[in-house]
């Protein structure tokens, strides 16, 4: 166990490191010179006084070696320090801080909903597998899947907020105006739920264990819900973790449309106006935290597996 | 091996028409008598593709012809699904915008699908320290949103068709991996591998010409269960500007451009989106049928 917990550490270290090298070239591979990049998106003048590249470049320490550069920027990247935002002019750690939130409010609820939805349509469609609720529930997962969040959200916009006038159409400062982003959100993941759901649960129901507590006079419900629901649970907990972590940073599509001021649209209104400190620090960050989600979800069902073992032959 | 003997199963007629009546056949063989999902899905694909291999020849209009005089009029004679914004026809902007769009998905996903299963064949014939670090890779990149990647291409060498594809191949190639490791382990212990290691056969030869190639079908319905993903994440970046760039257009920069106006022509905004679902939708369908026929054959085996 304890070498199990050690590799993984060290491959987390290591990703780290060279995601770290990645970001950290992203102004050199654009221009070739980060100061040009810089200056450019700052006056947006092809014409650059040499004396200001010169002072910027001896400002920021661009001078220097390659390779001290980027150890000084690790330096400060691990204490959160990444510098000033160019457009808004605050330190990027607190953006993100404010940012991270938001993200992780919004997946948070998403996935709650995602899996309240989930929970009974699989158990459903378990139990009578081939039958006419199990194809009408796999025919709502497949489209659940297949319809794209930048096309829901405009038309739950437009009936919701613009016929209806029930709910506001973007922001983030009333709690109403949750509810479209989190439903856009929640449908991809409920689509997947309800699918380890159903596959889970199908194992279950085959299972001895399920015989035996009929056997023993419980009823199908009583069965189900005592034996059955616990053990099909773990399964979908473990999706829970890898679909926070990608939904923390990975939502921009949703976050732009609603104008939500998560992580993913500070890392895209980033990447549009250049801003490199934000961009760096955004990437970093949301690379960083969905690797570290995954690396301890393993590490978690690594220690919970024997356990679970040894409930099931115990039941 | 098994692949080659199902598809010798029946003998081959030798005349032209004969064998174009037989192709005939085994293609309708292929559709009919298989699960439900799987014959819908392929036939809303092959109507989809045929528009869309189609189009120059079919489309009412040029995409960027604009009748001004016609802005935002609804479906009418003239203009089956209507007119947008600049009054370009709707109908043909959407067939030419779906070339861009399920072209773009498609190469993605073929390259994601051929690095994966070439690395994760490899990674377990090799095993060792190699196979340990190919699969905690995966086991990471996995966890990376591919919108993320693709920002930060973006961000470090800007827009273009290379970047998009790139993009989405970096961590697209992972589902195949872990899946052709999976089933390459369990090919590896087959006899007809052992036979060839007798014969003395190399690696590479070994696992192109024995543990792809049997490990296919499965590789296949993954693809296509993967496709529909592919396509929404390629529309989704040219929905927020960053992938197909004007004057090119896909159906996500269509829904780009008809935001403004959705109230006024909600076809606008309906159209588009729906190309997308029912394209990936039916795209889906075929991969999960697929998918069920293969449990079940497995089930009873």
């Amino acid at each position: 166990m304890v070498r199990f917990i050690v590799r993984r550490l060290l491959v987390l270290l290591i990703t780290l490191l060279a995601v770290s090298a990645a970001t950290f070239a992203i102004p050199y591979a654009s221009g070739g010179d980060p100061v040009r990049t810089i200056l450019r998106s700052r006056v947006s003048d092809q014409a650059l006084d040499p004396s200001a590249i010169a002072a910027l470049r001896s400002e920021l320490g661009l001078d220097r070696p390659i390779l001290v550069q980027y150890l000084s920027w690790l330096g400060r990247a691990v204490r959160g320090d990444f510098g000033m935002s160019f457009t808004s002019r605050t330190p990027v750690d607190q953006l993100l801080g404010t940012a991270i939130g938001v993200s992780g409010t919004l997946a948070v609820i998403a996935i709650g909903l995602a899996f309240l939805a989930a929970l009974p349509l699989g158990t459903l469609a378990a139990m009578r597998p081939g039958k006419r609720v199990d194809n009408g529930v796999t025919l709502l997962t497949q489209s659940f899947v297949a319809v794209p969040e930048y096309w829901l959200a405009p038309i739950l916009v437009l009936v919701f907020s613009r016929y209806l006038g029930w709910l506001p159409s973007a922001g983030w400062r009333d709690p109403t105006s949750i509810i479209l982003p989190a439903l856009t959100l929640a449908l991809r993941p409920m689509a997947y739920f309800t699918q380890v759901t159903r596959a889970a649960m199908s194992d279950v129901l085959a299972s001895p264990y399920m015989t035996a507590a009929r056997s023993r006079g419980l009823s199908g419900g009583q069965a189900l819900l005592r034996h059955g629901l616990r053990n099909a649970l773990l399964p979908v907990m473990t999706l829970f973790s890898l679909w926070f972590a990608g939904l923390l940073g990975g939502s921009v599509v949703v976050e732009v449309i609603f104008a939500i001021p998560g992580m993913g649209r500070l890392v895209y209104s980033a990447v549009v106006n250049h801003d490199v400190p934000l961009i760096q620090g955004g990437i970093l960050c949301t690379v960083a935290l969905a690797v570290l989600i995954t690396t301890v979800t393993d590490l978690l069902y690594a220690l919970i597996n024997p356990a679970v073992r040894v409930r099931d032959g115990a039941v | 091996m098994a692949l080659s003997s199902s598809l010798s199963r029946d003998p081959v007629p030798s005349t032209a028409p004969r064998r174009l009546a037989h192709l005939t056949a085994t293609g309708l063989r292929a559709v009919t008598g298989r699960h439900w999902t799987l014959r819908i899905g392929a036939v809303v694909l092959a109507l989809v593709l045929t528009v869309l291999l189609l189009t120059p020849w079919i489309a009412p209009y040029d995409p960027a012809h604009q009748d001004l005089g016609q802005r935002l009029s609804g479906p009418g004679a003239h203009h089956l699904l209507g007119t947008d914004q600049l009054g370009r026809d709707i109908l043909s902007r959407l067939m030419y915008g779906g070339r861009f769009s399920v072209s773009i998905a498609a190469v993605t996903l073929l390259l994601s699908a051929v690095i994966g299963t070439v690395i994760g064949a490899f990674s377990a014939r090799r095993g060792g320290i190699v196979d340990e670090v190919v699969m905690r890779t995966t086991d990471l990149l996995i966890s990376i949103p591919d919108v993320i990647v693709a920002l930060f291409l973006i961000a470090a060498f800007g827009t273009g068709y290379g970047m998009l594809i790139a993009a989405l191949t970096i961590v697209g190639w992972t589902p195949f991996a872990r899946l052709m490791r999976g089933l390459a382990l369990e090919i590896n212990s087959r006899e007809y591998i052992e036979a060839a290691e007798a014969l003395g056969c190399s690696k590479v030869f070994i696992v192109f010409r024995h543990v792809i190639p049997n490990a296919l079908r499965p590789v296949l319905s993954l693809g296509f269960l993967r496709f529909g993903h592919k396509l929404i994440t390629v529309g989704g970046l040219s929905y927020v500007g960053l992938g197909v760039q004007p004057p090119d257009s896909d159906w996500g920069a269509m829904l780009l451009d008809a935001q403004p106006y959705m109230q006024r022509l909600p076809l606008l905004v309906i159209a588009p989106g729906a190309a997308i679902f029912v394209t990936a939708l039916s795209v889906t369908l075929i991969g999960h049928g697929m998918e069920l026929k293969r449990k079940r054959r497995t089930d009873a085996s």
